[in-house]
């Protein structure tokens, strides 16, 4: 760059919140007094002093340009004074003061492609990683998985009729970046070969004893190639979680043979009743089916139409599994139970039925 | 600049399609004049005809004196795709609570449609806004751009990673402390240890102002502070009859559904037996207008969770049970606290090992007379059911005796 | 007496360059070995922390990540996909 720098600025930070409050917001901080939900996607917030704020929820791709972040702007600045926000579920907030704004705006998100909707008893959008788009360690898609769950379960998007909230997360392989384990339905990406050791590279750019010390199950063993240090993986020790991957990239897992979906369901990260609980394994593995994956789309809406037929109001998947019991789960959902779905890591032991509670009907 | 369209895109074009945005639609988008976008296209078709990623680690770029905020990014296809041979991506750090005004999200575009590909994501998994795809010569224009704008980079690698946090007092009755002032500050305190690396690992901080835990800061910080309160819970006995007649169940949606058991209805009144009362916002969220969180608020602070990689997922466990987060936040007791644990971690912690797993390989109660804690019974689920107590002494009998 | 910072930043770029190739470093590592050599006059959160920023700043060495953030002597653009 020619033009003369100024000073390198470094450690400043993120702007302060405050420059991008809007006045009804910093009137009112800390001064909420109750919310309702008028309707799918529209909520409005009460203060001590009577004032209302309104706003609109709409989903959002995640992925998006920089010319649709110019059109939630012009958005912003014809209905709401030039203020929004985002949710921690990628979904786009607009925070308007004038009720009468709220049908219009409605209207032109709705006519931009982006639906209004995600609150309350709903599904809201679902938080998901790079996939193919960005990852280097990445088993399956993420945009295009979302996208095709999204569409088939967009009518509860938009609505507010659900027995409990549902939050579906997507992460591509098994670093979750989406950290996806306390979801109602989580959609895992997962490798099932082993690592092929690239010998020419791997002494030239990676650290073996870290690269051995990675391994969780003590897998990868030192050996030669060529006179010079080298590893080799003890194959039948493999679990594929790609740790070694992450620390060595002359040893990838990526496959298209044998990569594709987990799916698991129950989690929760909210107190609400339940205390936060893990998400545990539905389905094993289906397939990798670009475009729309099929099999995956159609899996995840069968567990959610069979949660809303036969969940109690208020029930999340994991509290409604937990009242009718897992084997229930399976045969409802009939989903074939194997071997996989016993664990056998770390304290494997817990998750054994250590009771006759057991239901056969 | 327009570009020329240069691929076919038979399988990702299925993509456009459906009542859900497409994120095919917004590459399209930006590759109309950006071609960068244009080969993340072409790259991406193949990708989905062959079932695999082409994208390669690249751990080595940054800006200038800082280890964290961008993630090296490669195309494993340069020749066919050049004008992705690099694809960086750079993490900016969020302005608390996610609010913008119109002319700040035009700031960012415009710096971003000058450097890169015109590809965002708002916002990554940590909160951060994502810029997705740029050069390595481009890195030091768009960081001197974005400092005079006044924002800087977020965290990656083994570095305190950008704090995020719910929307708290800016828009939520249940906040019972302020999430984002707090977050502020934590981002602000830590700048240093942001952007220059100098853990075992990742250190991530999540803020939510209530047990709803709209951040999942209890599944994914491994400082997860969570507002709650240690008073009774208010009520509009008024309006809980309100929502009775408006047809809500309280005894069967409410008092039945109560973890503690403490909650009556005589269909007149609700009675709370507060002492019982573990926290949960069910009855609070059912009734927002008759029940509000107590007024001796604050929060809990969590330690540990996390997602697989290495030993296994976690969920954070309680380490403070209830403390008041008020300003002036530089004299709260728990930034010692938290340096210690930093110190104990640092010095004893494994390579990519998270301080939950820490935790778990050193035990909760060594860990506690490490950074001087005392132990509580609110810190676990239940008590040890197995009698192999490591006791560190013992009494040896006197000669004389 | 803390320890000269100079002197802070000469060790720990002659650990980083004599091993070159055969460890990698993270700063809790080059921590870990100042205390060893300077004893308690090293501060970590002191001259230790300014001496690895300096380091960095001045281009002697940079932050790499393989699975965890390592501090080396500057790569070639794009060296670890050769």
């Amino acid at each position: 760059m020619s033009d003369a720098q100024p000073k390198r600025l470094t450690d400043i930070g993120p702007p302060h919140y405050q420059l991008f409050l809007p006045p009804i917001i910093k009137e009112n901080y800390g001064k909420w007094k109750y919310h309702e939900i008028l309707k799918p996607g529209v909520m409005v917030h009460y203060s001590e002093n009577n004032e209302k704020l309104y706003t609109v929820r709409a989903g959002s791709p995640r992925l998006i340009s920089t010319k649709k972040i110019r059109k939630y702007a012009e958005l912003a600045d014809k209905y709401c004074d030039g203020f929004l926000r985002f949710t921690s579920r990628h979904n786009v907030e607009f925070l308007l003061t004038k009720e009468e704004n709220i049908e219009p705006l409605i209207a032109e998100l709705e006519a931009l492609g982006h639906p209004v909707g995600g609150t309350g008893n709903a599904i809201s959008s679902i938080v998901h990683t790079q996939g193919w788009v960005h990852c280097h360690s990445a088993a399956t898609d993420a945009s295009g998985i979302v996208k095709s769950v999204m569409d088939e379960l967009l009518p509860y998007f938009k609505t507010i009729e659900l027995p409990a909230k549902i939050r579906v997360a997507l992460a591509c392989c098994l670093n979750m970046c989406g950290a996806v384990h306390c979801s109602d339905i989580a959609i895992l990406g997962i490798h099932r070969r082993p690592p092929r050791v690239d010998k020419e590279s791997l002494p030239k750019i990676c650290e073996i004893p870290n690269l051995i010390a990675s391994c969780p199950t003590a897998a990868i063993r030192p050996s030669q190639y060529q006179g010079k240090p080298s590893v080799e993986i003890d194959e039948d020790k493999c679990m594929f979680c790609a740790n070694c991957y992450t620390v060595c990239p002359a040893l990838p897992l990526n496959n298209p043979l044998n990569d594709g979906v987990s799916i698991w369901v129950g989690g929760k990260v909210s107190n609400a009743r339940h205390e936060p609980m893990f998400s545990k394994l539905a389905i094993p593995f289906l397939p990798n089916n670009p475009p729309r994956w099929p099999e995956v789309t159609s899996a995840v809406k069968h567990i959610v139409e069979l949660w809303l037929k036969n969940a109690k109001k208020h029930e999340r998947i994991g509290e409604w599994i937990e009242r009718i019991g897992w084997p229930k789960f399976f045969r409802l959902a009939d989903i074939p139970f194997q071997k996989e779905h016993i664990d056998d890591f770390k304290h494997a032991g817990l998750s054994y039925k250590r009771s006759v509670h057991l239901t056969y009907m | 600049m327009p570009v020329e369209k240069k691929y076919e895109t038979p399988l990702l074009d299925q993509l456009e399609s459906g009542g859900w945005p497409s994120f095919v639609k917004e590459i399209k988008s930006a590759a109309e004049d950006n071609a960068m976008a244009n080969d993340l296209l072409g790259l991406l078709e193949q990708s989905y005809q062959e079932k695999i990623g082409h994208w390669k680690h690249g751990g080595i770029v940054g800006v200038m004196g800082y280890g964290g905020g961008v993630i090296g990014r490669y195309t494993d296809l340069p020749e066919k795709y050049p004008a992705i041979s690099h694809f960086h991506t750079m993490r900016i750090n969020q302005p608390a609570g996610w609010f913008y005004t119109s002319e700040a999200l035009r700031t960012l575009c415009d710096i971003w449609d000058a450097h890169g590909s015109g590809l965002t994501n708002m916002h990554g998994s940590t909160g951060d806004i994502i810029f997705l795809g740029t050069r390595t010569e481009e890195l030091e224009p768009i960081f001197s751009k974005l400092t005079a704008a006044g924002f800087d980079l977020g965290g990656s690698g083994s570095d305190v990673r950008t704090p995020s946090c719910c929307c708290g007092k800016a828009r939520c009755e249940w906040a019972c402390y302020d999430t984002m002032g707090l977050t502020y500050y934590i981002t602000n305190r830590y700048q240093d240890e942001l952007h220059r690396p100098a853990f075992p690992y990742k250190m991530k901080f999540k803020m939510s102002g209530c047990p709803n835990d709209c951040v999942a800061s209890v599944a994914r910080a491994d400082i997860s502070i969570i507002g709650t309160w240690r008073d009774e819970i208010q009520v509009n006995q008024e309006e809980v009859r309100n929502y009775a007649k408006s047809g809500l169940d309280i005894t069967k949606e409410i008092a039945m559904l109560c973890p503690g058991k403490c909650i009556e209805w005589n269909g007149n009144e609700i009675q709370i037996d507060n002492s019982n009362c573990r926290h949960c916002m069910h009855c609070i969220n059912l009734m927002p207008k008759a029940l509000a969180p107590g007024k001796d608020r604050g929060a809990a602070i969590l330690v540990g969770s996390k997602a697989p990689i290495v030993e296994g997922a976690l969920l954070s466990s309680v380490l403070v049970p209830f403390i008041k987060l008020e300003e002036p936040y530089d004299d709260l007791e728990i930034w010692e606290l938290i340096e210690n644990m930093w110190d104990i971690w640092c010095e004893e912690g494994k390579n990519r090992e998270r301080i939950g797993e820490f935790i778990q390989r050193v035990g909760l109660g060594n860990f506690l007379d490490a950074v001087g804690l005392e132990p509580q019974p609110e810190m676990v689920a239940f008590p040890r059911d197995n009698p192999y107590v490591f006791y560190e002494e013992y009494f040896e009998e006197e000669e004389d005796q | 007496m803390a320890v000269d910072l100079e002197k802070v930043k000469e060790t720990m770029f002659k650990l980083i360059k004599d091993s070159a190739g055969m460890k990698k470093w993270k700063a809790t590592d080059l921590h870990k070995a100042c205390e060893e050599l300077f004893g308690d006059e090293y501060d970590k959160r002191g001259v230790g922390k300014d001496a690895i920023k300096e380091l960095v700043e001045e281009g002697k060495l940079v932050y790499t990540y393989f699975g965890g953030s390592y501090l080396e002597l500057p790569h070639r653009e794009g060296a670890a996909n050769d």
